[in-house]
């Protein structure tokens, strides 16, 4: 009898253990789904791809330790095919009916702006990762509480940019400037605004001819003659991509890069500095990424990892999207819950340990939810790998000066 | 008259059905596809009475989508105005733009026509990229569209956005249909079979075009208002030449001699982006291929082929 009993508790005790254990493994094994719309067809695939690339490092990295607050990292990635309106409907679709309980948005301008609509709308969770925008954080009117930034800014580049060149320009007596961009909104703006930080700096400085290439401009032979023959000292472009490849390839048969000392603020990407056939040594570029930028061993082994396991360097895309996962990371540590809610409180004023941080950490600044203290500095390019050396990282007390002067004058606070 | 109480019958039937299916069904991806289905098919069936009707292939149809959005986008955002306001205001612009547009491309035939028009789309294109004080230039309108209310009624909020496109659309497809039903839908015909023959028999030819010209005009634009507030702002993508494309896409698979040849091929063009998006990177290839099923397999769109199978000649009155 007394056997009987045992032997029935024994029955209901490990019944009531199989009946609870797929309840209590199931709660734990529920996945944090997060959605991903960037662009990863057409000519501007490599943005998605390599945002993508970093992303599944940092899940398979959080995903072993522990996951998002003990649930695992699932990502749903869309293509939005760089159609602002296909970007806006994705990202609805991943909240409405793919279960997603966050966006981590890694579209470019346009794609981001019809994001922080969607966002607004339906008051989700979602990281910014692609969009230099400085607008999309800065001016309170596009703001949205629940949406965040973890990619470099275009004040900031513009700040870090000019004042370095003020201090080549102040060493080596440069004082005729040309400038040679792209003839769009993004080009002409970056263009400006370096210019407006370039002379803050160094109020001497004259520009003395202005270039404007189209978009996708297969000859920039007329664009090269015309700068040479301006005798400026000093150039800087706001190139990027291949076009700025096709522009160094062509200025080498003209031996542009000799003639004068040329800035470059995006060059300093693998992608372009692969890309090129002879890279001209000493070119000034201020850094998209690079392994020397900053120079850590944690950011070294990083760019190394992500080469062992995709065969190429990471982009500029990549630590911008790395650092957004790790945001999501450290904001469900600190929280102890994948809410979305508490997670924005979370990210608010946070500060992680991140290898593209100038000191080894980047801070989501609360006031406008985006992402400061990244290494962001300018160095001069060399012909083989590393391809660019003696990185002069930016002080961001100066940024921080600056940036608050240009909010304010915008009337942005 | 039996004929116009039967297409309204079928209209309310049709938002009457739809508004039903949320409360069977809560799937918002369906209420955010038909949404852009009410759209992109106000665009395409617009297209159609210039394509199909008339006999103008116009390549630059979507400059009046685009003015559509931006329009309306920028009425809401800059000026203090309502919504029905500014969505007649937006009707008002597109027909000003038209009846400017038209007079100088109307005079013109076939592939002259065709590229005229597309030029016009590029220039407004370029004007939007190059306006950024007014148009965000390439990073869209930004900051969202505010006020999204009509009659106490929040567009803001997905269902009722969706009954509104819904109902946008049933009104739109009704009208258009009217018009080809009426003299001057027969003239638009008669043109597009035979001008030479049409102006002997008396009709104004430029007139008729011109009148057209502007009708799709506006049809195109109330699309683009739809559009709008979908994405709440307005983006240089909605105005590119590439939009115009999807426009001809869903004539060629729906079919162009179909009166609902372009919402059935919008429904199918739409449905593929959506499913293929979700499987794989490669749309562009996929949709490739099933054009090129549609061009060599059936040889005409969706709707006319059926319409042919079961005997019937296309509404349209391909001769």
């Amino acid at each position: 009898m007394n056997q009987d009993k045992t032997t029935r508790r024994a029955v209901l005790t490990g019944a009531a253990a199989v009946l609870a254990t797929p309840h209590i493994a199931g709660a734990q094994a529920k996945a944090v789904r997060i959605g991903m719309q960037a662009t990863f067809s057409g000519p501007l695939a490599q943005s998605g791809i390599t945002h993508r690339n970093a992303i599944e490092m940092e899940v398979e990295r959080i995903n072993a330790t522990g996951g998002m607050a003990g649930r695992p990292i699932e990502m749903v990635y869309r293509d939005s095919k760089s159609q602002p309106q296909e970007a806006a409907r994705v990202a609805r679709e991943l909240i409405n009916s793919d279960g997603c309980e966050m966006l981590f948005d890694a579209e470019s301008s346009a794609g981001s702006f019809a994001v922080q609509e969607v966002v607004r709308d339906l008051g989700v969770l979602c990281i910014h990762s692609s969009s230099e925008t400085s607008s999309l954080t800065a001016d309170p009117k596009y703001r949205v509480a629940t949406a965040f930034r973890s990619g470099r800014q275009g004040i900031h580049d513009a700040i870090v940019g000019g004042a370095y060149a003020a201090k080549v320009a102040e060493a080596r007596k440069l004082t005729k400037w040309a400038t040679c961009s792209p003839d769009y909104a993004y080009g002409r703006d970056t263009t400006a605004q370096y210019l407006e930080y370039l002379k803050h700096f160094k109020p001497d400085i004259e520009v003395i001819s202005q270039a404007w290439p189209k978009l996708g401009q297969p000859d920039f032979t007329e664009v090269i003659t015309k700068l040479i023959q301006a005798k400026p000292q000093a150039m800087y472009t706001a190139l990027y991509g291949g076009d700025l490849t096709a522009f160094i390839n062509q200025g080498n048969i003209y031996a542009l890069f000799s003639a004068m000392q040329v800035f470059s603020v995006n060059l300093a990407d693998y992608t372009a500095l692969t890309a090129i056939k002879n890279l001209p040594p000493g070119i000034a570029t201020g850094n998209r990424y690079v392994v020397t930028c900053p120079d850590t061993a944690a950011n070294r082994e990083w760019g190394e990892a992500y080469r062992k396991r995709y065969n190429e360097y990471p982009t500029n895309w990549s630590w911008e999207s790395s650092t957004g996962m790790r945001f999501y990371e450290g904001a469900a540590k600190k929280a102890g819950s994948t809410d979305p809610k508490k997670l924005a409180e979370a990210l608010r004023g946070l500060k992680i340990d991140c290898p593209f941080g100038v000191d080894g950490t980047v801070t989501m600044r609360a006031e406008d939810q985006t992402v400061v203290g990244y290494a962001i500095g300018w160095g001069t390019t060399l012909t083989k790998p590393p391809y660019v050396a003696d990185v002069k990282p930016a002080d961001w007390g100066t940024i921080f000066e600056l940036e608050t002067e240009w909010k304010k004058r915008n009337g942005f606070i | 008259m039996n004929r116009i109480v039967r297409d309204i019958a079928i209209g309310v039937l049709v938002v009457a059905v739809l508004a039903a299916v949320p409360h069977l069904i809560p799937s918002k991806a369906f209420q955010d596809f038909v949404i852009r289905c009410s759209s992109m098919a106000l665009f395409a069936t617009s297209l159609n009475l210039l394509v199909g009707y008339t006999g103008l292939s116009s390549f630059g149809h979507g400059l009046f989508f685009g003015l559509g959005t931006y329009s309306f986008a920028l009425l809401m955002q800059k000026t203090g105005i309502s919504l029905p306001v500014a969505f007649i205001a937006t009707l008002l612009i597109t027909t000003v733009t038209a009846i400017a547009v038209g007079a100088i491309c109307i005079r013109l035939r076939l592939i002259y026509f065709a590229f005229v028009t597309l030029a016009m789309q590029m220039l407004m294109h370029s004007v939007i990229i190059s306006w950024v004080g007014l148009t965000g230039g390439d990073q869209g309108l930004q900051g969202g569209i505010p006020r999204r209310v009509v009659a106490g009624i929040d567009l803001g909020n997905q269902y009722n956005l969706y009954i509104f496109a819904a109902v946008v659309l049933v009104i739109g497809l009704l009208m258009m249909r009217h018009i080809v039903n009426t003299s001057f839908g027969t003239s638009l015909r008669m043109i597009r079979d035979n001008e030479t023959r049409a102006a002997f028999l008396g009709i104004v030819v430029w007139r008729v075009k011109l009148t057209v010209f502007v009708l799709s005009a506006v049809f195109a634009s109330v699309g683009g208002i739809v559009m709008s507030l979908f994405v709440s702002g307005a983006y240089p993508e909605l105005i590119n030449w590439p939009i115009s494309g999807d426009a001809i896409f869903a004539i060629v698979m729906g079919g162009v001699g179909s009166f609902l040849g372009p919402t059935v091929g919008t429904m199918i063009l739409l449905l593929l982006n959506d499913v293929v998006t979700r499987q794989t990177e490669y749309y562009g290839l996929a949709l490739g291929i099933i054009i090129l099923a549609f061009a060599l397999g059936l040889r005409r769109g969706l709707l006319d082929f059926i319409t042919e199978r079961l005997g019937g000649r296309p509404a349209g009155g391909i001769s």
